[in-house]
């Protein structure tokens, strides 16, 4: 029997209390014991993007990061970026500007913009692409994505200022 | 700085407004917009995009069954090797293990095409490639998977390996598959010749030889292949595959495990991405429905991206001579092609790519005489397949920087010369290819304007240039893969109920690339409904009917003309229940804005659903089906049907690029993309297909590559695999032209793969106007770039191409056809 | 992909971290960011039983830019958004702006990025592909692959803080058994090491953080980093410069190299004689030529080694005109 540890998660604001070998991923935890599969695996080695998940706001890879690390931590996936019945204005503009594709990589970029616009409302083109640099698209181009997140940069700017 | 150089913004070339007469887009766009279609052509987000951005669209790894086991493949640790002996005896014992199976289980070979079976579900007596697959296990967890390997005892006897294709192609002590041509490592060979191209290069009065050499590639998709499998006591099985082509999976399923289709459902949820690598049936896939069976329990097999690496099937390293004739006054006389593929240890799709590399090679120009010849060989590499733009892209590199070439030693400038070769519409090609709408001419007219051709070409400052170049691929095969039982490429069935929602069956696989979309587009805009009356039911082969799959750029054209067809068929009793109910014959009626009315006045009509509901009173839920087939194309000789297809989409792409002379590197600034696709039924979509295709495109073009020492692949992963990042895209500026096709749903054909196979010479066309010299050794790394400058340099100096001697008669946009 | 079984600690101190590493000396390793350390377990290299997370030590976590002291689980990306930084040692910030991606950089830590791994083709691959080469000599194996020969390894050493660090002066506190002592990242590495073992910190020996001398803001500096796309990668080269200028004269010029050998290097020999002598382009030639003399990298990243050699003539020249010309 492997040696299971106390995990205490917190994750969209909800509180898990799970036992897990201390080895056990973040990833491997939200998609298969919280079935919180909207945050993809594409690597598995912190060279896609695909994982990303806010650990107190801030993106991170949750394939590279212990669930027992993440204890005392405030978790947000892709399935907690907007409350209920609403979408974040990155979503909708990924929708209406044709930024998803097969949308593999759509929670990942979602997650990592979000954050991002939310540290820096009105960023340009150019430090957006910077900020997603961390993420791979093979279907976009990108172009489309950048497209949507510089229009969600535009409708919160105004909404952010003062 | 230069490794970062390309972190600068497409700041240069901002596009001016043209100097032309007309702008060829605008015109395109009014023309379409006269014909009032209230969805077609309109800028239409996904169907599922809201899923999508939410997480909640459901990809197989994220399906859960109840007691589900993992399955894991077990490696091969040789390139080739002969299987003496298995002993999995221990690994059975194992806790936790519920099954472990060899090759011997189930032995019959299957494949894509039904000429060349040559894999099977796990390694029969022979491994062919490192990452082969020997054994399967299926345990409790994957660390128990991982210890059942360690138990497994394989004992090889070494082969000799073989890594190059130009070994392959000689007499060959060990065949890597008995099916090998004659004493040799070939799997297929084909000759062509049209008119005669002897005579011709001999009048000729210009002749220009390159030779092109290109790495394999891979998709990359970023969703890793993933497979489960179920088999219920009712003896039926139901397998859940990330599969682009869930039809040939069936078939292969069915054949293998010996089992009919009718007790086989596969079901294709959401796709993370294609571009081919998913069209082939896979080993893993029937290994994991043989676990299912041997356990009696759901098994999921997942990839990790390593594995992805190696069951490839990505574009074949290529090495490729093309020499192209000209007359004095640049007039295309002869083309003469040789290419030798490396296939890697099996035949996949492999007969159709080593045809696609000969006869797709001419469009868009017209040539009279025509030799080809190619082979393609088995190697002891992973194998190579099909991907986006399977067979068009590294042959059209290396003609496209021939035509560049002879335009620079002729004296033409590029455009002129392409614009006096362009095949015209309606035509049938030497190598009787039916052309029908053709918009190349207005493609390539467009580029120039927009990019500002005239006032940069061989104009820009050593170390910046601007490049073009033209494409030309198939929408859709026209032959089928499986020639019997004779079944239409696409059916779709649909079905209207008293909720007033119209469900759409097919079995069209979206992989991402927005077929469901165009589907319920084409529905509503046929019944007149709104969009979101559509509702596209999950490709399920229990409810979908057949489709042949998301492959050679078939989806829109076929299963838009099969869904077409289908919603034509719905409207005929709606029509009838809304002619009795409104006392009007249905020919007078017509359905638009949710109603069923008198043609060209809404207010005299009945809503939808209560024509609908009319219509219901006797025979329930409507249901109608449509299909397509393709029409016998093509002519008669050997290969004669390879690269036929109903349509073809044609492109011209200008780049412009700024090469840093010390260190090599090259910052692709801009790309201005005119695309002949017909009539786009969702611009929004058609947008996405060409900038996507554009990074693929220079990924290969300048990072990205399979490379091996020997038999070993040296970068399985995505951080030594170099996909090109956020940072290094260039501006896009998609021109979309084109004329309606005749035969298109509306006038459209293909943007799934056409788009990407210009992207590669403009830019490598580009370099050449920049610096001078021309690479030919794909991917142009910086050290590539470097290297020949330090030729260049010890040649005498940095040399710009020479400019343009030819009276350049600039052709007017509106230029006669 | 899975990580074998381990035992997780979380001290809250370094005294507590140190008494762990000598209870499983041998058997353990330090967890920072991870973002190096888990790709590794995960491709099951060089595991050992008890992982020691520095998460919770909160002495480590010290980041005092205005008095040039980076604790050792500073996050990069804290680096690089800080202006305080940005301004007193431009070149770290850009050290650091230049790791891996932004992602990464929101793991990863200034220790973790000066003890990274070094790197190899043949080492940098999953227990399956080593497995069938017969693995090598810096993970369960006894035969080099790049240089064939059973004693030295040479992967190359990957981190882009160290050079940018090691111009300033900068110097490593460490805690060990032994108590705490100072020593210049310079000497942190081992040239004369077998490249198995990559830095000189003895056995449960703890980084606690990093201390850059007063006066180093004073210096222009700057890092610059060949690399094939401008994220994700690993430095192919990467070169960091420091450079004061008196009357026209060199008052003080250091140059240390990453991305070509096993360690990072100051390279003290060739730019010691420039100190006093007026920085004439032809002297800036002369040395980047000497530079180029001067490293010796194997083919076992992306690039070829000839072509990063050049490369590093061509990034000194640059890095060095752009410190005079203000940019
Ligand atoms: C996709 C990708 C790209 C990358 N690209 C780059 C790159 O371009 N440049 C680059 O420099 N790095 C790169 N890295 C490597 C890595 O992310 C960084 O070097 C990072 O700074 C490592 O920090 P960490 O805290 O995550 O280290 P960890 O993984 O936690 O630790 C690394 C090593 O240092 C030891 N260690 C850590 N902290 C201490 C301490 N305080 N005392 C003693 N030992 C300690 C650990 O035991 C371990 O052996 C990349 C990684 C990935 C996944
Ligand atoms: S340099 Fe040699 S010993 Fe070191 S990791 Fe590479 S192959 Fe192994
Ligand atoms: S799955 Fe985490 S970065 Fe790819
Ligand atoms: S949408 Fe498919 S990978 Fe980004």
């Amino acid at each position: 029997m492997p040696k299971k540890v106390p995990v205490r998660l917190r994750v969209n604001g909800e509180e898990h209390e799970l036992h897990l070998p201390p080895q056990r991923i973040l990833l491997d935890v939200l998609r298969e014991e919280l079935n919180l599969t909207g945050t993809k695996r594409g690597c598995d080695l912190g060279t896609c993007g695909c994982c990303t998940v806010l650990v107190d706001g801030e993106p991170r890879l949750s394939c590279l990061m212990l669930a027992k690390l993440a204890e005392g931590h405030q978790l947000t996936t892709v399935e907690g970026i907007s409350p209920a019945g609403a979408l974040h204005p990155v979503q909708r503009a990924f929708i209406d500007l044709g930024a998803t594709q097969c949308g593999f990589c759509t929670p990942g970029f979602i997650v990592t913009a979000v954050a991002f616009l939310r540290d820096h409302p009105g960023a340009t083109r150019d430090e957006i692409s910077r900020a997603l640099s961390g993420n791979l698209c093979r279907c976009t181009g990108y172009v489309k994505i950048l497209d949507a997140v510089e229009a969600a940069a535009r409708t919160l700017a105004p909404a952010q200022e003062r | 700085m230069a490794g970062t150089s390309s972190r600068k913004s497409g700041s240069a070339g901002t596009p001016r407004p043209s100097s032309a007469e007309t702008d060829l887009v605008k015109e395109a766009e009014a023309t379409r917009a006269s014909s009032g279609y209230h969805l077609i052509g309109k800028r239409t987000p996904l169907i599922d995009a809201a899923l999508k951005v939410t997480g909640r669209a459901e990809y197989t790894d994220d399906i859960k069954r109840p007691g589900m086991l993992v399955g894991r493949l077990l490696k091969s640790v040789h390139p080739h090797a002969r299987i003496r002996s298995i002993d999995v005896e221990e690994a059975r014992r194992l806790p936790g293990v519920a099954a472990v199976l060899t090759g011997d289980r189930y032995p019959t070979p299957f494949g894509v095409l039904p000429m060349t079976h040559d894999e099977t579900a796990l390694a029969v007596g022979r491994v062919r490639f490192l990452g082969e697959h020997v054994a399967a296990v299926a345990a409790v967890d994957e660390e128990t998977c991982e210890r059942a390997f360690e138990l497994i005892r394989v004992e090889y006897e070494p082969l000799p390996v073989y890594d190059d294709p130009k070994v392959s192609r000689e007499p060959v002590p060990v065949k890597i598959h008995d099916r090998a041509l004659r004493d040799t490592n070939l799997q297929k060979e084909v000759f062509q010749h049209f008119g005669d191209v002897p005579k011709a290069l001999e009048g000729a009065s210009q002749k220009v030889k390159l030779s092109g050499k290109y790495l394999g590639v891979t998709h990359g998709f970023t969703e890793p292949h993933c497979t489960i499998a179920e088999h219920t006591p009712d003896g039926r099985l139901t397998v859940w595959s990330a599969t682009q082509v869930p039809h040939y999976l069936h078939r292969s399923l069915s054949e293998v495990l010996g089992m009919p289709m009718h007790r086989i459902r596969v079901v294709k949820p959401e796709v993370g991405g294609g571009f081919g690598g998913k069209s082939d049936p896979f080993p893993h896939e029937i290994a994991c429905a043989a676990l299912a069976i041997e356990t009696g329990r759901p098994v999921k097999v997942l990839f990790d991206r390593e594995d992805v690496f190696y069951l490839n099937h990505g574009r074949h390293p290529t090495q490729n001579d093309v020499t192209v004739g000209v007359d004095g006054d640049g007039k295309f006389l002869a083309m003469d092609i040789d290419a030798l593929l490396d296939g890697g240890a099996w035949s996949s799709f492999g007969v159709v790519t080593t045809y696609y590399n000969g006869v797709l090679a001419m469009g868009p120009y017209r040539f009279d005489n025509f030799r080809y010849h190619g082979a393609r060989a088995y190697t002891n590499h992973p194998p190579s397949g099909a991907m986006r733009a399977h067979g068009g892209t590294n042959m059209r590199y290396t003609v496209e920087s021939v035509v560049d070439e002879i335009a620079a030693r002729m004296g033409f400038d590029p455009i002129e010369l392409r614009l006096q070769n362009f095949l015209p519409p309606n035509f049938k090609t030497i190598n009787e290819f039916r052309i029908t709408s053709n918009s190349v001419r207005q493609c390539i007219l467009a580029a120039r304007d927009r990019s500002g051709w005239e006032e940069k070409f061989r104009k820009l400052p050593y170390g910046r240039g601007i490049g073009v170049a033209c494409g030309f691929y198939i929408s859709g095969s026209n032959s089928p893969i499986h020639f019997t039982p004779v079944f239409p490429q696409c059916t779709v069935h649909l079905k209207a109920d008293m909720d007033a929602g119209v469900t759409i069956h097919c079995g069209a696989a979206d992989i991402g690339q927005g077929s469901k979309t165009v589907l319920a587009q084409v529905v509503a805009e046929v019944l007149g409904i709104r969009m979101d009356r559509c509702r596209v039911a999950p490709v399920d082969s229990d409810t979908a009917p057949v489709d042949l799959g998301s492959y050679s750029s078939r989806v829109t054209f076929m299963m838009g003309n099969a869904a077409k067809a289908a919603a034509e068929n719905l409207k005929v009793p709606l029509l009838q229940a809304a002619s009795e109910l409104l006392e009007v014959p249905p020919d007078r009626l017509e359905a638009s804005e949710e109603r069923i009315h008198v043609k060209g006045r809404p207010s005299q009509g009945v809503p939808f659903h209560e024509a609908l509901h009319k219509a219901m009173e006797t025979k329930g839920a409507l249901v109608a089906s449509g299909a397509y087939s393709t029409k016998p194309l093509g002519g008669t000789f050997k290969g004669a049907k390879a690269g036929t297809a109903p349509a073809y989409s044609f492109s011209a792409y200008v780049a412009q690029v700024d090469v840093d002379l010390e260190t090599g590197f090259v910052h692709v600034e801009n790309v201005w993309a005119a695309f002949d696709c017909g009539r786009p039924l969702n611009p929004l979509a058609v947008e996405g297909q060409i900038e996507g295709s554009i990074h693929m495109g220079l990924g290969q073009l300048l990072s990205e590559g399979l490379s091996y020492r020997g038999a070993r692949l040296m970068n399985p992963s995505l951080l030594d695999y170099k996909i090109l990042t956020p940072m290094q895209m260039p501006k896009v500026e998609c021109l979309l032209v084109g004329e309606d096709d005749p035969e298109g749903p509306f006038g459209a054909k293909e943007a799934g793969e056409g788009p990407l196979v210009a992207a590669l010479p403009a830019v490598g066309n580009a370099i050449y106007d920049a610096i001078g010299v021309r690479l030919m050794d794909l991917p142009i790394t910086p050290d590539k770039v470097l290297r020949a400058l330090e030729e260049q340099r010890k040649k005498g100096g940095a040399v710009r191409p020479p400019a343009p001697t030819r009276p350049s008669e600039r052709t007017p946009t509106h230029g006669g056809r | 992909m899975h990580l074998d079984a381990f035992d997780l600690h979380q001290p809250t101190s370094v005294e507590e971290a140190l008494a762990l590493a000598q209870r499983h000396a041998g058997k353990f390793d330090f967890l920072a960011g991870g973002t190096d350390l888990i790709p590794n377990y995960k491709m099951h290299l060089n595991v050992r039983p008890h992982l020691i997370s520095l998460d919770h030590v909160a002495e480590l976590r010290s980041f005092r830019p205005e008095a040039g002291w980076l604790g050792a689980t500073v996050r990069l990306r804290n680096l690089e958004g800080s202006s305080t930084l940005i301004r007193r040692y431009p070149g770290i910030a850009e050290a650091a702006e230049e790791i891996a991606t932004p992602l990464v950089r929101a793991s990863g830590t200034v220790g973790g990025n000066l003890l990274v791994e070094t790197r190899c083709f043949f080492f940098n691959q999953s227990y399956p592909w080593r497995q069938a080469l017969g693995f090598c000599l810096k993970a369960d194996g006894d035969q080099c692959h790049v240089v064939p020969q059973k004693t030295r390894c040479y992967a190359t050493f990957s981190g882009d803080l160290a050079p940018a660090l090691m111009v300033l002066d900068a110097h490593a506190e460490i805690a060990g058994p032994g108590g705490r002592r100072r020593v210049a990242v310079a000497d942190l590495y081992d040239p004369k090491g077998d490249g198995v073992r990559r830095t000189k910190l003895g056995p449960g020996e703890l980084l606690v953080g990093v201390q850059i001398p007063p006066g180093a803001e004073h210096l222009k500096a700057k890092y610059s980093k060949l690399r094939v796309r401008p994220s994700f990668d690993f430095p192919e080269l990467g070169v960091a410069v420091a450079l004061e200028e008196k009357g026209g004269k060199v008052a003080r010029l250091e140059i240390a190299l990453g991305g070509l050998e096993t360690y990072p290097r100051l390279m003290k020999a060739q730019t010691a004689p420039l100190v006093g002598e007026p920085l004439t382009e032809e002297r800036v030639k002369a040395l980047s030529e000497d530079l180029v003399k001067a490293v010796r990298p194997v083919h076992n990243t992306f690039l070829a080694p000839d072509y990063r050699r050049k490369m590093t003539g061509v990034f000194v020249r640059r890095a060095i005109g752009a410190l005079r010309s203000g940019s």
